[in-house]
């Protein structure tokens, strides 16, 4: 049944029908909705897990790794300053491959200090060791969130849902939840064997010397490279059991016959397929690639989906400050590894909550036909003027 | 390209619920069997503070996440925005303003729109016991606009703030009926 729902609304009932057994968490705009819809679940008697209110984000964060550590599934969720205040249990929970979930509210990250959205607190974590998944609509960050169990537990990896602040998590839009049956069809309880038990007591997490380290990280890689046929599995198989396919590794949009394609993660996409179309419309060879699984980086399904394509635009919403778009820098290194010359060009834009709207995206994707690939351009700054290089 | 078939813009101040009445039209235009988006737009959160609120209302589904910048309607849900803010910034021909109070002596806006003045504080205050204008300013935008039903306002109503109590419950439906009534036979000044 579909409903009108807020997308905190939304992605909080479908974690409630995952079972978690503890929720930790520490309040941040504009992820606090989710979590105060959890909280009054327990509360009504609706869900049963034990909540607790971590005094930071680095506790709760913490709490979760225990958590998963006694073989309990757990949840939590964050935004911005919290996700990095997280930062070093979040490598730790990865390098412990223990199935952790989280979404994080994308938001900017101080300073200057803002609540709005855009892509740079997830983005920072890249390197963490986490599977990251990035979602257009409510109704795909319902379904990914499920999605998400299903992967972290059969990879033994942690993934981070990524939801738009505000232009999702604030958002009213129809959703359809998954039901409680499909979801336990396609969930099956967690099964934990390194889990913490005191009838047999191990180490988890101990440390490595010089002769060994190494390999653990190795061992790591790969789990997330093999990380992608799992990710691609399990949006099919929920696709069987719902009927709701959102991509796996990415969502091709009128790609087929493409000359531009623009390459973009997250709920911008949504204008980029406005844009696409006014495009085409106007006769121009133009598609969309949305890359849902920014880690691991699917290297090979991005060079084959790409091959036909002329030009690249890669619309992203962070920045390595003094390198440029990560994005496009990752997209343009896997390209050259493949021998392939196509130009990719650097978009950076929607910082801070800025509104990406159909018009302006349109004008940047008509505008890259006709000039060369700049390595890496600010959309709509006010300080250079639009399309001016920042 | 898919675009809306109507988009309306609240306009309020922090704590005024415009979020809410944003959020109860896009479930009332839903329950009509359409597709609908209702978003807010925050300053940081202050009580007081200007605030808007968007609503799309579609035949097709809604893929676009941007803010409205024009707008078939503006409903301003307190007269001094007036002062401050550029409240019919974009308003398309023909578009319609719900404002709470009486319209200003010299409408601000191209002269195609149509200006409508709701007592809805007053009606809020006779319905609910306090100042909300929200449901009043709903019914009369469905009263000129014919783009929600008043059945559907009335269940998104009950469904949405069934939470209360009854007794909010059937305030807030009262006052959706008066604010209708006051967008159909508009009274004496209030």
């Amino acid at each position: 049944m579909r409903q009108q729902l807020e997308g905190s609304h939304a992605v909080a009932s479908a974690v409630a029908r995952c079972r978690p057994r503890v929720i930790a968490a520490y309040p941040i705009t504009p992820q606090t909705h989710i979590i105060e819809h959890l909280a009054r679940m327990i509360a009504d008697g609706d869900l049963d897990s034990e909540f607790v209110s971590a005094e930071s984000e680095f506790a709760a964060a913490s709490i979760v790794l225990g958590a998963v550590a006694t073989g309990e599934r757990a949840f939590t969720a964050t935004a911005s300053q919290g996700l990095l205040l997280m930062t070093e249990v979040l490598f730790n929970i990865a390098g412990l491959r223990l199935p952790v979930v989280m979404i994080c509210a994308n938001r900017a990250v101080s300073a200057p200090i803002s609540i709005f959205n855009d892509h740079q607190d997830s983005m920072s974590l890249r390197d963490a060791g986490w599977i990251q998944l990035y979602v257009e609509s409510n109704q795909e960050a319902a379904d990914t969130v499920v999605q998400a169990y299903r992967i972290a537990e059969t990879c033994a990896l942690p993934v981070m849902v990524c939801m738009d602040g505000f232009f999702l998590t604030h958002t009213f839009e129809p959703v359809e939840l998954p039901t409680q049956e499909e979801v336990d069809r396609y969930l099956p309880p967690l099964r934990f064997p390194r889990a913490l038990n005191p009838a047999r007591p191990m180490t988890l997490g101990g440390g490595a010397e010089p002769d060994n380290y190494l390999e653990y990280r190795a061992s790591q890689h790969r789990a997330l490279d093999d990380a992608a046929e799992t990710i691609a599995h399990a949006s099919t198989e929920y696709a069987q059991v719902t009927g709701r396919d959102h991509g796996g590794l990415f969502e091709a949009y009128r790609l087929a016959d493409a000359h531009t394609v623009v390459v973009a993660l997250g709920s911008v996409m949504g204008a980029i397929k406005d844009s696409v179309d006014a495009l085409r419309h106007q006769g121009q060879a133009v598609g969309a690639l949305r890359l849902r699984c920014f880690r691991p980086f699917p290297s090979q399904a991005l060079v084959r989906a790409l091959a036909g394509a002329q030009r690249i635009v890669v619309v992203e919403k962070a920045l390595s400050a003094g390198a440029g778009g990560i994005l496009a820098c990752e997209l343009r290194a896997c390209l050259q590894q493949a021998g392939s010359a196509c130009p990719v060009h650097g978009f950076v834009g929607g910082l801070g909550g800025r509104d990406l709207t159909v018009n302006t995206l349109t004008a940047v994707i008509d505008a890259a036909a006709k000039s060369p690939a700049p390595a890496c351009r600010f959309i709509d700054c006010h300080e250079t003027g639009p399309l001016e290089t920042g | 390209m898919a675009t809306a078939l109507h988009e309306i813009r609240f306009h309020g101040r922090g704590g005024q619920g415009s979020v809410s009445a944003a959020a109860l039209l896009s479930v009332a235009a839903f329950l009509d069997g359409y597709e609908a988006q209702a978003f807010p737009r925050f300053g940081s959160e202050r009580r007081g503070a200007p605030v808007e609120a968007y609503v799309r209302i579609s035949r097709e589904p809604i893929r676009r996440h941007n803010q409205i910048y024009e707008p078939d309607a503006v409903v301003i849900q307190d007269p001094t925005l007036l002062r401050s803010e550029n409240v019919t910034a974009g308003l398309r021909d023909g578009g319609f303003v719900i404002l709470n109070g009486e319209p200003p002596a010299t409408a601000t806006s191209s002269s195609a729109a149509v200006w409508l003045g709701i007592p809805a504080s007053r009606i809020g205050r006779a319905c609910l016991g306090r100042p909300l204008p929200n449901t009043a300013l709903l019914g009369a935008l469905a009263a000129v606009t014919e783009w929600v039903s008043m059945d559907a306002l009335e269940e998104a109503v009950t469904n949405h703030l069934a939470h209360k109590g009854e007794e909010v419950v059937l305030g807030n439906i009262q006052a959706l009926h008066q604010g209708r009534e006051a967008a159909v036979h508009p009274g004496p000044p209030a």
